[in-house]
């Protein structure tokens, strides 16, 4: 591998993700911003938490973006009885072979939407944050690769705590984005009443992108170039969290790093082999806020992340941006 | 991977360039030691900076010169050095014509490695021969910066070998791709690129260490005597550049006073006992002949009658009582073989032996040859008066009337013009005295006051007619300067029938408050006269030049007399860093050494001394602040020092996150010219508000300028001009906003 990328490399995954980006716009109405994210979380390889009301459309995007590019989706509900093999599989005793074998749960495919995953009891959460982390499943000291790409789309209802296992900070750690999809504009959303559609199911989309196709945005994307100014900024953005007073904790150096990837991602879903201080900027807040917690903390989850985004807000306002 | 920072490495064809533009900057270095060693070798000099300048700016040139000429270029040198020989004579200005010719050859020439050593050594022969022979102050940071320059070279010279393994590329003939396109400011910041600053502040570091080594070995080593060892100043040129020679036309002294460089610095012991108007002398001139003042060979023999080689000199005056005041003389080169002197002396002593004589009753001590390096030379006991005791002189006046004179003394009695001349000076003389014998103050008082109806001039015209110059001068109304005036005063003292003559040498001079020496310019240059005055028995100074003082004797003396005369001028600062340099490095003998190091001692002493008082008393004073009685005012005070320190510890440990806090994003910006002058144009460019077309283009590449990875950079210059003309573009829109 050469140590830069070619121009027509950058040129052509920048074609193939604006193709991918086209064809979630025509399920997805209104939402480009949230489709950005979800391709920069796409190509940077991470794991996304969506933390937003029911019925926003956050499985049609999961569902949308699964199919535009060729690969497998399930979906799980998480409940309070859902147990970790539900979600990982099970060996089963097979009469005729004589041995246990093992039964993939839903957690083997692509793009796995994880619905209410505060809904599970902390020992499901940890069976698949430990898949997230790894990309693999053991089951009786076997490991089982779950394949690449592996994308998990986790959701959470912020307003309704009722009977749920919040996720610990360490935990979530382990997303590289939260996003908020919330109501559509009125414009987007008569769009959408008109199509009629109520299913994701009932969504017939051609892949536009290959499988491989996609690990090689990922692996490109690690490639984009990030000089010294603008690492010493995504370095100074990381410290100042960890000196703020209102913040219990500080973004830990896997945020440091999650923000880095993410910058390099972006800047190759906007055609570059370099990354810009703006790639950095736009993407402070979904890959860092969920990483916060404050010190006063409230009862209101949303009334908290605005307050997170606000000293966030502040520090980067105090933070130039280098030039 | 690009993320794996590696430092980018100057690629072959810009270390070729390093190596040429390193190269020529040696030669040029090395060719300029003529502008102080004062060879004739002005024309190579001016060709070599030309030719090489030319070839710094343009590497493509040396391959238009067409092959066949560098077969030539052997046999020409050697005939030129040939030729040289033949017409000159001298080996050592031949040699160094030669250094320079080789060094301009290589210095236009594709070089190979043995061809970089060979300009090394070529340019630190010039060098060297130039130190020895000028002992220059320019030579000494002459050689720092060709040392450091030549390390760098040889550096770059290593690299290249390297980098080629070997496999070196063809030199003569053809254009090399290194030199086809060259662009100074590109390697320039290829080479702040690569260049790690801590390696080359560790390089520094590193030679100013071997500097102060050498500095201290230099201090602390046995001096040996090398002068008189070193072979080369034995073919050096000797040329005068004063002309304080035994002759002296009207004209002479008056070329030196255009030169305002520094002729003799004197250092003196108790600086109270210099004269508020110093009159150094050099040379006497007895014999007028022909418009001219000469040092009869008469006089020569009798006064210089036997050649010394010594080290000491024991003058005709006499000890007094007190402390001995010592005068230490710094004679630079090519001013004269004559020593500056106040006037008679007890004891005069050399650095080294010296071949030198001594002219008693003239009061002038004269070296065998000019020298060509600085001359130091210790004065005790030395007369600061207007008169110069010749009991000699008396006895021979006195010896005339009744026998033959003799000679030497008739010269200074000789009128030297013919008979109409002579009627003529007596005529003036009459004028003068009004026909009664005067006291020989008294006349040269009346004359001083009847040469005044001249006026001063530094370009004078003597009128054309009949009879003798001076006569023709003195009987008109024209301007003159101190020649004329001495020369008339001679010629009128004598046909007075006073023996009289003219001396040279310096007047005046300033202190320099910064080196705290006295210091005479060539432009102090100064002719005056001495006559016999028979009641006394001694040669009484007389200056007639207008406006000199006339022939009163000044004795005044002190510091108001010295504050005067002192100059604290930047010129004078930069003569002080020369009397360093000759004082402290040239002529460092056993003695100064001694002296330099009881300094150092002491110093320290003194230092360790005080350092210890002061902490004893802090201590005190804290102690019995301690004992006091204590009160809220006092332990506030306490608590408030506690929370100072406290501050300033936090402060110290928190100084990076100050230093580097809210700039540290721009820290690498600043280490890179190129990313630092994209930064400053996308800056200017995004104070623009909404972008025309011909901005968003350019800005991209600004972008990739500023953030992208060093290897896929467009060419810069190019991408800057079109900044600047988007900006121009912009700003003749008059669409600035606000930014």
């Amino acid at each position: 591998m050469s140590d830069f990328l070619k121009a027509a490399q950058v040129t052509e995954t920048k074609q193939a993700l604006d193709r991918l980006r086209g064809s979630m716009r025509t399920f997805i109405k209104g939402k480009d911003e949230v489709i950005e994210q979800v391709l920069v979380c796409l190509v940077a390889g991470g794991h996304l938490l969506i933390e937003d009301l029911p019925g926003v459309g956050k499985t049609t995007l999961a569902y949308a973006l699964a199919r535009s590019m060729d690969c497998t989706f399930s979906r799980i509900q998480f409940t309070s009885d859902l147990l970790p093999g539900d979600v990982t599989g099970v060996a089963i005793y097979d009469e005729t072979e004589k041995e246990f074998v093992f039964k993939p749960g839903p957690v083997f495919a692509s793009v796995v939407l994880a619905d209410e995953i505060n809904r599970a009891t902390p020992k499901t959460q940890s069976a698949l944050l430990e898949v997230m982390d790894r990309a693999r499943v053991t089951v009786d000291g076997v490991a089982h690769a779950v394949g690449a790409p592996f994308m998990v789309f986790a959701t959470q209802n912020p307003v309704d705590y009722e009977g749920t296992f919040p996720l610990p900070e360490s935990q979530m750690d382990r997303f590289l984005m939260r996003l908020q999809m919330g109501y559509p504009q009125p414009a987007d959303e008569l769009e959408i009443l008109r199509i009629a559609r109520t299913s994701y199911d009932a969504i017939a989309v051609n892949a536009v992108v290959l499988r491989a196709e996609v690990l090689g945005f990922q692996a490109l994307a690690a490639q984009v170039f990030v000089e010294d100014s603008v690492l010493d900024y995504i370095l100074r953005i990381v410290t100042a969290t960890r000196t703020e007073a209102e913040f219990k904790t500080g973004v830990s150096v896997r945020g440091g790093l999650a923000l880095r990837t993410a910058a390099q991602a972006r800047a190759l879903l906007h055609g570059r082999d370099f990354v810009l201080p703006d790639d950095v900027t736009e993407l402070v807040m979904p890959i860092l806020a969920h990483r916060l917690v404050l010190v006063r903390q409230t009862s209101d989850a949303l009334e908290e992340r605005r307050a997170i985004v606000g000293v966030l807000k502040r520090i980067l306002g105090a933070l130039p941006p280098p030039a | 991977m690009q993320m794996e920072k590696k430092r980018p490495q100057l690629s072959l064809d810009e270390l070729h360039q390093l190596k040429w533009l390193l190269g020529g900057v040696l030669v040029l270095l090395s060719v300029w030691t003529v502008f102080y060693l004062e060879f004739d070798a002005w024309t190579l000099m001016g060709l070599a900076t030309v030719a090489v300048s030319a070839a710094l700016v343009r590497p493509d040139w040396p391959a238009l010169v067409p092959a066949w000429t560098h077969r030539l270029v052997f046999p020409a040198v050697v005939a030129f050095f040939i030729g040289d020989l033949w017409v000159t004579g001298e080996v050592l200005p031949a040699v160094v014509r030669l250094d320079i010719l080789l060094l301009l050859y290589r210095g236009v020439t594709y070089r190979q490695k043995r061809d970089d050593l060979q300009v090394i050594v070529l340019g630190l022969f010039l060098i060297v021969v130039a130190g020895v022979l000028t002992v220059s102050l320019v030579f000494a940071a002459q050689i720092l910066v060709f040392t450091a320059c030549a390390l760098g070279f040889l550096l770059v010279v290593t690299l290249v070998e390297s980098a080629e393994k070997g496999a070196a590329r063809p030199v003569a003939g053809g254009l090399p791709a290194w030199a086809a396109h060259v662009r100074w400011r590109r390697l320039w910041a290829r080479v702040r690129e690569v260049t790690d600053w801590r390696v080359v502040a560790l390089g520094a570091a590193l030679f100013a260490g071997v500097v102060a080594v050498s500095a201290l070995l230099f201090l602390a080593i046995p001096r040996f005597q090398l002068e008189n060892s070193l072979f080369l100043e034995r073919f050096a040129s000797k040329k005068a550049r004063s002309g304080f020679n035994e002759t002296i036309k009207f004209g002479d002294v008056t070329d030196i006073q255009q030169d305002t460089s520094v002729a003799v610095s004197v250092d003196v012991t108790d600086r109270t006992q210099i004269p508020a108007n110093p009159y150094w002398r050099m040379l006497v001139l007895d014999e007028y002949r022909d418009g001219t003042f000469r040092l009869s060979a008469l006089l020569r023999r009798a006064a210089f009658t036997r050649e010394f080689t010594d080290t000491a000199l024991r003058g005709a005056a006499r000890p007094v009582l007190g402390e001995p005041v010592y005068w230490t003389f710094y004679l630079e080169s090519g001013i004269s073989r004559y020593l500056p002197l106040l006037g008679s002396f007890e004891q005069l002593r050399f650095r080294e032996t010296q071949n030198f004589r001594f002219g008693e009753e003239l009061g002038l001590v004269a070296l065998r040859e000019e020298p060509v390096t600085m001359t130091a030379y210790r004065v005790e006991g030395q007369s600061t008066g207007g008169t110069l005791p010749d009991p000699a002189f008396a006895k021979g006046l006195r010896e005339r009337k009744k026998s033959t004179p003799k000679s030497d003394t008739l010269l200074m009695l000789k009128l030297g013009v013919d008979a109409a001349d002579r009627a003529n000076l007596e005529q003036r003389v009459r004028e003068i005295t009004g026909g009664a014998e005067l006291p020989a103050a008294e006349f040269a008082r009346r004359a001083d006051v009847w040469l005044g109806r001249h006026p001063y001039s530094l370009s004078p015209r003597i009128p054309d007619g009949p009879g003798d110059p001076l006569v023709r001068w003195m009987n008109s109304a024209e301007g003159g300067h101190c020649e004329l005036f001495a020369g008339s005063f001679v010629l009128l003292a004598r046909a007075a029938g006073f023996p009289a003559r003219v001396v040279t040498g310096f007047k005046g001079g300033t202190w320099n408050a910064y080196s705290g020496n006295f210091t005479l310019r060539n432009s102090d240059a100064h002719a005056w006269c001495e006559l016999f005055d028979r009641s006394t028995g001694a040669w009484l100074r007389a200056d007639p030049t207008l406006g000199a003082g006339g022939t009163q004797p000044d004795g005044a003396k002190g510091e108001a007399a010295l504050a005067r005369r002192t100059d604290r001028s930047w010129s004078a600062r930069f003569d002080s860093l020369r009397v360093f340099w000759y004082r402290r490095i040239v002529n460092f003998d056993q003695r100064s050494q001694v002296e330099t190091l009881k300094a150092v001692k002491e110093a320290t002493e003194n230092s360790g001394r005080q350092l210890r008082a002061a902490l004893t008393a802090m201590v005190e004073r804290i102690k019995a602040w301690l004992a006091g009685p204590w009160d809220v005012r006092r332990a506030a005070k306490l608590l408030a020092l506690a929370a100072l320190l406290a501050g300033a510890g936090w402060a110290w440990r928190n100084r990076r996150s100050w230093i580097f806090g809210s700039g540290a994003g721009r820290h690498g910006a600043k280490e890179d010219p190129v990313r630092r002058e994209a930064g400053a144009w996308l800056r200017r460019i995004s104070d623009f508000g909404d972008l025309i077309p011909e901005a968003l283009g350019v800005t991209e590449e600004l972008q990739r300028l500023r953030f992208g990875a060093p290897g896929t950079w467009p060419e810069p210059e190019p991408v800057f001009q079109r900044a600047r003309q988007a900006v121009r573009e912009l700003r003749r829109r008059g669409r600035v906003t606000p930014a």
